[in-house]
């Protein structure tokens, strides 16, 4: 039951917190979050490392379809991110939202919840649910609380997240509808329809229609072309929650479902899958310097680094898993950071362009050390967790295809040119718009020293991660054996 | 004919005498408030007499209607409809101040009674009168305003096509029995099971009846009068045409195709298909421009038409079962989302123009929830009713491996939401120096609460009225 | 079965020659004098007078419509009328009876309320 409440707490949350205005509204908002956040150390801590809770009830047993949550390793680490970007979201919209702060929080949680839900469901169908549940309030977060060109930003992240989401309900429904034929059971279950009997055309197909849904939210390369729109119109709150959470999902997904459903099918379409993640690296970081709004640079090194994710789960070696897992934390970390940065940088000079930003470290050092050390940990700088990630993927792929890793390399290259194109546009030079505002407040210093003090720690020692996750990334491994090398 | 049958047409006779006794009441003595509660208390008797009728379902009173599980499940759901409609009027009909406002009830409970016959037909003659009674009142009740012409026009445009297409109707039916010598279903399909059918006569026949009751149910090619008649009909006798005028001939056309055993035949499922996919296209497309929310949700009809079809060509049980569930589902999206808009109408207007609906949410945040809640179902969103309808319609058209009704129905789903959120973005945005809101009448808040419940209770526990239609669904096969 | 089929198509199609082929036959042979008189409305010998197009008080519209539905109500009443007897001796003629009251007794309702209304009145 208590994988329930993890879901619930933030659903009961939003709707307390609804009727509240200001401080109410987000005094209950980080309440709910910290308890989940608690409950789910908890629940973690009570078990042996393998999967520690496991609730499956009726919901709609003339569908086969069961409230099936499970939570294993990656889950765990996966949840916890979202927890905690979750309370650095309330702390970093405190200033920012001013206008509905009930019903923003209101969206906050549910989107979060449905985050959660998607960590946790092991049902297909309730997978779906959380899927789609967590697209509207994420809609209204953008379309409501965005900047100018919100209503354009949101329709299209709508838009293309729905008909992704669409074919993966389609993909999931014929999935069933083949272990019907094949079995006679009716189920949506994940564990149930892992060694589904079907040709290699139908495993093709359906795998396809499952990619194409998390290719779309990761965002794999030609897919991409909402994400930047999405992440730059959003408040800070939004772009933290849509990069550092959203994206998640999508390599979640692809790491729990495409792949050991359909390992045969998978292992056919590496190559390609892989490709795509190389030209999202390369393509990515090659717009992202051609940028001038602040928020739409970080929002293509996001493209980049997610590519690294879709490199390095294709290659599925235990190597390239774990940093996968990691560069996800990690990426949600320094990428959460710098669009926070920027959300205080806005909120103080009202402009995120890189031509009339600049000087800023001498009016406030604070904010300016911040941002340099986000930007390295964005460029893979050793020593932050990124580094460990991005390496690890690229020696785990190296194995499997070298090639591929050798381009992908080129796109540490690229990070480094557009980090440190951030850096020198953004603080150093002189104070072209004449900027005078006061430096990073307590709260505010207090959110970005937690974020880098995590980067560091994760690239430090990177170990516990590993640890909660090689259980579950190992029995992932053990359910696609035989399917790839 | 005995006191069985008679207990068997319990409801169709309570429906009858209620409208009987109604009318007698507005010669007796003109009052708003008193027809409305004889109207509603008839509706209530008929919903009583319904587990009576169903002791003794299932069972053929006369050749022309079988009451059994299937037809009581939806003679219940479209009382109900009605209910929601006479509840909803009586606030309209009052804003209104019309003259003469107590014959809408008498009209209301005999375009149900006309829906409740479709509903039990297994013949043709049956199901001609019971679209006659429906349809004919209904005319009255779209033109029923008379503050100004764009309802006579609705009601004049409704008529005209509605006559057509029942003349349609009728020659099917002619051609029919001039080549097979039946008017019952049962007697149709068993002709045409032995081969006696002459084939240029019977397609042609089949197409006329597919038509004909297509310009009801308003599938794409034969929708073009829904956006007038939508709009120009007071908002909640649209409710009500959207869903008890189009259940009806849904369940009788499935009656008639589940007798024919219609998915076997390949012409059929191409038929059927084509109208499906043409009304989802037809219906978004329209719906992307549309300015006003009452055409914007008319167009919106036709393509979840098309979305029923793809469930109406599964195989008997599942066909039932899908088909059941999204009608479910979209009487009550449909009839909260009318029921918003009526409550929303001041002055003398309806509240129709998206430009309405600016900054709802600041204004009246209670039915601007409900009415993204509709939204939201009628897109397919999680929570609610109408994501388990769609779930339903995928899970036919997969059953069969119909792929590319799947695909079609995917696409068109993405591309409804596009609209769906435009009226979701415009009730989010800075609202507008605010007229003064019109009150919600009690009546018209609890029926909207009870249907928001609904909405989301079917969403989140779809499993009991899974058991329930499952339970009426055997009734058919 | 066809072949009946096409014997009645071969009706229809010489009915509808045979007209189409006469009332050519009498346009083209026929003599053709026309005069103002002669293309004139007929209203029996005299000069027309006033617009065909003329508008009618609303209340011979509901006239109309009253008469039809008692009209026919006498054409229902004419064969159950015809066969009450056999039904009678058939046993059936207490239903008979209690359905027709019935149907009878529901518009004689309807004629009270459309009394009452004050449709039967002309002013």
């Amino acid at each position: 039951m208590s994988l329930l409440w993890l879901v619930l707490l933030p659903v009961v949350g939003g709707l307390l917190a609804l009727p509240l205005r200001d401080r109410g509204a987000r005094w209950v908002a980080l309440g709910a979050l910290a308890a989940a956040l608690a409950l789910v150390c908890a629940v973690w801590s009570a078990g042996d490392g393998g999967r520690v809770a496991d609730l499956s009830l009726a919901w709609l047993p003339q569908m086969g379809i069961r409230l099936h949550l499970a939570l294993d390793g990656i889950s765990f680490v996966l949840i916890v991110l979202t927890l905690v970007l979750g309370l650095l979201a309330v702390l970093a919209s405190w200033t920012e939202i001013r206008e509905r702060v009930g019903f923003f929080h209101f969206n906050l949680l549910w989107t979060l919840a449905g985050i959660v839900g998607v960590f946790l469901a092991l049902d297909l169908f309730l997978f779906f649910f959380f899927w789609e549940l967590m697209i509207v309030p994420m809609y209204l977060l953008i379309a409501i609380w965005g900047h100018e060109n919100r209503t354009h930003a949101s329709f299209k992240f709508f838009l293309f997240t729905q008909a992704g989401g669409l074919f993966l309900f389609v993909a999931i429904l014929g999935l069933v509808f083949v272990h019907q034929q094949a079995t006679g059971e009716l189920t949506f279950d994940h564990d149930r329809l892992l060694d589904t009997p079907m040709s290699e055309g139908v495993a093709f197909w359906l795998m396809l229609g499952f990619f194409v849904a998390f290719a779309v939210k990761l965002p794999a390369f030609p897919l991409h072309t909402w994400l930047p729109d999405a992440h730059t119109e959003a408040p800070t709150a939004g772009s933290l929650v849509l990069a550092g959470l959203l994206l998640k999902t999508g390599a979640y997904g692809l790491l729990r479902f495409a792949i050991p459903l359909f390992p045969q099918a998978s292992a056919t379409f590496a190559p390609y899958a892989m490709a795509l993640g190389v030209a999202g690296i390369l393509y990515g970081a090659v717009l992202a310097f051609g940028q001038r709004d602040l928020k739409r640079l970080i929002a293509y090194t996001s493209v980049s680094h997610l590519g690294f994710v879709l490199l390095g789960l294709y290659a599925w070696n235990e190597m390239a898993l774990q940093g996968v897992v990691l560069q996800m934390v990690a990426h949600g970390l320094a990428t959460g950071g710098l669009f926070v940065l920027v959300g205080m940088l806005s909120e103080r000079t009202h402009t995120r362009d890189l031509e009339k930003l600049g000087g800023i470290w001498d009016v406030a050092p604070r904010l300016g050390g911040a941002g340099m050390v986000l930007v390295m940990a964005a460029l893979g700088l050793p020593g932050l967790g990124s580094f460990v990630a991005e390496m690890l993927i690229l020696f785990g792929t190296f194995r499997v295809a070298p090639v591929m890793t050798a381009l992908a390399t080129l796109g540490l290259v690229c990070a480094t040119i557009y980090a440190l194109w951030i850096v020198q546009r953004t603080f150093h030079g002189e104070n072209r718009g004449g900027w005078s505002f006061a430096d990073l407040r307590a709260r505010e210093a207090g959110v970005l020293a937690a974020l880098i003090g995590a980067l560091l720690w994760l690239g430090l020692y990177p170990q516990p991660v590993f640890d909660v996750a090689r259980a579950a990334l190992a029995s992932l491994q053990g359910v696609v054996s035989g399917g790839h090398s | 004919m005995n006191g069985t049958d008679l207990v068997a047409l319990g409801p169709l006779l309570a429906l009858g005498a209620a409208a009987v006794v109604t009318l007698l009441s507005i010669a007796v003595r003109r009052h708003q408030r008193a027809t409305a509660t004889i109207a509603g208390l008839g509706l209530v008797a008929a919903a009583c007499a319904l587990p009576a009728a169903a002791d003794v379902a299932p069972r053929q009173v006369t050749a022309l209607v079988r009451i059994d599980d299937f037809a009581l499940l939806y003679i219940g759901l479209f009382l109900a409809a009605a209910f929601a409609t006479i509840v909803l009027a009586h606030d309209d009909l009052r804003r209104r101040a019309e003259p003469h406002r107590e014959e809408f009830h008498v009209l209301v409970l005999l375009s149900t009674l006309g829906a409740c016959v479709l509903a039990t037909s297994t013949h043709f003659a049956s199901f001609f009168l019971g679209l006659e009674t429906s349809s004919v009142a209904l005319y009255a009740l779209i033109a029923y305003p008379r503050s100004g012409p764009a309802h006579a026009e609705a009601g004049l445009k409704y008529l005209l096509l509605a006559g057509a297409s029942s003349a349609f109707l009728l020659f099917g039916m002619a051609l029919v029995y001039a080549d097979l010598g039946a008017l019952s279903f049962d007697g149709f399909a068993a002709a045409l099971l032995a081969g006696r059918g002459t084939p240029a006569l019977v397609w042609p026949a089949l197409a006329l009846v597919v038509a004909g009751a297509s310009f009801k149910l308003a599938v794409a090619p034969f929708h073009m009068w829904v956006p007038d008649v939508y709009q120009g009909a007071p908002a909640p006798v649209t409710g009500f045409l959207a869903t008890v005028s189009k259940g009806a001939v849904l369940a009788a056309l499935l009656r008639l195709f589940v007798a024919l055993g219609g998915v076997e035949r390949p012409v059929v499922v191409w038929t059927f298909g084509a109208l499906a996919v043409t009304s989802m296209l037809a219906g978004n497309l329209l719906a992307l421009s549309q300015r006003s929310l009452k055409r914007l949700l008319a167009c919106s009809s036709v393509a979840h038409l098309g979305y029923v079809l793809v469930a109406f060509l599964a195989a008997a049980p599942v066909a039932l079962e899908a088909v059941t569930w999204y009608l479910v589902a979209y009487f009550v999206t449909t009839l909260a989302a009318f029921g918003v808009v009526t409550v929303l109408a001041g002055g003398d207007r309806e509240a129709d123009a998206l430009d309405d609906y600016r900054g709802l949410f600041w204004r009246r945040p209670w039915l601007a929830a409900l009415l993204t809640g509709c939204l939201l179902s009628l897109a397919g969103i999680p929570l609610t009713a109408g994501f388990l309808a769609k779930f339903y319609a995928l899970a036919a058209g997969t059953s069969e491996a119909r792929w590319a009704l799947v695909v079609a129905l995917v696409v068109n789903s993405a591309l409804s939401a596009f609209y769906y959120l435009r009226v979701v973005v415009a009730m989010a945005a800075p609202a507008p120096a605010a007229a003064p809101a019109r009150r919600v009448p009690l009546g018209a808040g609890v029926l909207l609460a009870v249907l928001a419940l609904l909405l989301v209770g079917l969403g989140v526990y779809p499993a009991a009225l899974t058991a329930l239609i499952r339970a009426t669904a055997t009734a058919l096969s | 079965m066809n072949e009946s089929y096409v014997s009645l198509l071969v009706l229809a199609a010489v009915a509808l020659g045979l007209g189409t082929v006469i009332l050519m036959l009498n346009g083209l042979l026929g003599p053709s004098k026309p005069t103002a008189s002669k293309l004139d409305t007929f209203e029996t010998g005299n000069e027309p007078e006033g617009d065909a197009r003329q508008r009618f008080s609303i209340r011979f519209y509901l006239v109309a419509i009253l008469f039809i539905l008692f009209d026919i109500e006498v054409v229902f009443l004419f064969p159950w009328a015809v066969l009450f007897k056999d039904y009678v001796a058939a046993g059936l003629g207490t239903f008979m009876f209690v359905e027709m009251a019935v149907f009878v007794g529901i518009l004689a309702i309807g004629l009270a309320y459309v009394w009452r209304k004050g449709a039967l009145e002309w002013d």
